[in-house]
C-alpha cells in the first residue's frame, strides 16, 4: 500500500491532481478558476467536467509528488504548510460556488481519463455527500483548560525563627503540600472536561452532524493553556449565526477559553458518506 | 510556528475566507486527517490514514516539543 508511486512513469510525466468535486452547474461549469494557483509547480488549475460532476483539477509534475518526495515533505513543516494552503485555496475557491467535496491532500491520477473515472465510479457517493453539505458549513470549536495560576507557595508555618532546626513534621507538611498540588491540578483537569463535555453537547444541539479531532495537548507559543475539546460540526447555513451566539454564551457562562473557526468547506464530513 | 498559532481564528461569519490567517493546525487537520473519499493512482500513502497519522503526530510533535502535554497519553479523547 505504501510504495505504489509508479517508478517507471517518465520523470517529466504531468499527472492529474483533484482538489475538489462538484455538481456541474451552470455556476460551476463556468467558473473562472484560472488566478488560481494551485500546487507549486503545477500547470493551471481548470475544471474536468464529467457527466454531472466537475472536479477542479490541475496537472502536476509526476516527479514532484511521489511517494518518496511526499515522505520528506511531511517532516518539513514550511513545505506540508505551503501545500496544505495551496490545497485548501483551491477547495475554498471551488467552494464558492456550491457545495463542493474537498479530496484528500494529492489525490492524484495518471491522466484525466483516469480521474473521470474515479468519479464516474463514485457518481453516487459525491451526489450524497453533496446533497448532505449543500447549504452547510464546518466550523472548528476548540476549548482550552486556562492557563495554570502560579502554585502559590505556601507559608511555611513550621518553626517561628530561622535559626532553629526544621520543627518535626515539615517532612510531612511538605508531602501534603504536594499531594494538594497534584489533587488540584486533578480537579482542574476533570472540571476543563466536564466544560468541554457540556459545550459539545450545546452545540450539538445547532449542528447537523459532529465530530471530535484529536487534541492538540498543551498549545506551543507558552502561554500554558491546554486543548480539552476539538470538535467541528457540520451547520447549516441559516444557523451559523446561532452557533456564533451560543459559543460566546458558553464562554461566558463556563469561563472557559472557546475559539471560534469557520466557515470550512465541509472538510471532516465527507468521509462517511 | 510559532507566531502561526498567534494568529486570531476569524469569529465572525463571512464569505468562505481564503487561506491566509487560516491556523495551520486547524488546516491540517482537515486537509489530511480527513477520511478518504476516493482512491488516487498514485501517492496512496499520503491518503493513507495510518501514515497520516505518523507523519502527522511527528509534525506536530515537533511544533509543540517546547511545551510538552501535561499527560501522557496527549490528550482527553
Amino acid at each position: 500500500m505504501t510504495h505504489r508511486a509508479h517508478r517507471d512513469q517518465a520523470p517529466d510525466t504531468g499527472v492529474t491532481y483533484v482538489f475538489a468535486v462538484c455538481r456541474g452547474t451552470r455556476a460551476t461549469r463556468t467558473a473562472d478558476v484560472t488566478g488560481l494557483v494551485g500546487m507549486p509547480g503545477g500547470a493551471a488549475v481548470r475544471l474536468l467536467p464529467s457527466g454531472p460532476l466537475t472536479a477542479v483539477v490541475q496537472t502536476v509534475p509526476a516527479a514532484d509528488f511521489t511517494d518518496e518526495v511526499w515522505q520528506s515533505r511531511l517532516s518539513d513543516p514550511r513545505e506540508i504548510e505551503r501545500y496544505a494552503r495551496a490545497h485548501h485555496e483551491v477547495v475554498s475557491a471551488a467552494a464558492a460556488h456550491g457545495p463542493a467535496v474537498p479530496l484528500p491532500l494529492a489525490t492524484l491520477y495518471h491522466d484525466d481519463d483516469r480521474a473521470r473515472r474515479a468519479l464516474d465510479d463514485e457518481a453516487h457517493r459525491f451526489h450524497r455527500v453533496l446533497k448532505r453539505i449543500a447549504h452547510h458549513a464546518e466550523w472548528g470549536v476548540k476549548v482550552y483548560e486556562p492557563a495554570t495560576a502560579p502554585e502559590v507557595a505556601e507559608p511555611v508555618t513550621v518553626g517561628g525563627g530561622g535559626l532553629e532546626a526544621p520543627a518535626a513534621g515539615a517532612g510531612l507538611a511538605y508531602l501534603n503540600r504536594r499531594r494538594g498540588v497534584q489533587e488540584r491540578r486533578e480537579q482542574r483537569r476533570e472540571r476543563a472536561l466536564s466544560v468541554a463535555e457540556s459545550v459539545d453537547a450545546e452545540l450539538r444541539e445547532v449542528a447537523a452532524a459532529s465530530r471530535r479531532l484529536r487534541t492538540h495537548g498543551a498549545v506551543p507559543g507558552g502561554d500554558g493553556r491546554v486543548h480539552v475539546l476539538n470538535a467541528t460540526y457540520l451547520v447549516a447555513e441559516h444557523r451559523s449565526e446561532e452557533l456564533g451566539v451560543l459559543v460566546r454564551g458558553l464562554g461566558e457562562r463556563t469561563g472557559a477559553m472557546i475559539e471560534l473557526t469557520g466557515p470550512w468547506v465541509p472538510y471532516s464530513f465527507v468521509g462517511e458518506v | 510556528m510559532a507566531a502561526e498559532r498567534a494568529v486570531v481564528p476569524w469569529d465572525s461569519p463571512e464569505p468562505l475566507s481564503g487561506p491566509i490567517g487560516v491556523p495551520l493546525v486547524d488546516l491540517l487537520d482537515r486537509v489530511l486527517a480527513t477520511g478518504v473519499v476516493v482512491s488516487g493512482d498514485l501517492v496512496i500513502a499520503i491518503a493513507d490514514v495510518p501514515l497520516v497519522r505518523v507523519s502527522l503526530h511527528a509534525l506536530l510533535s515537533s511544533v509543540s516539543e517546547r511545551v510538552p502535554a501535561p499527560w501522557a497519553d496527549g490528550g482527553p479523547l
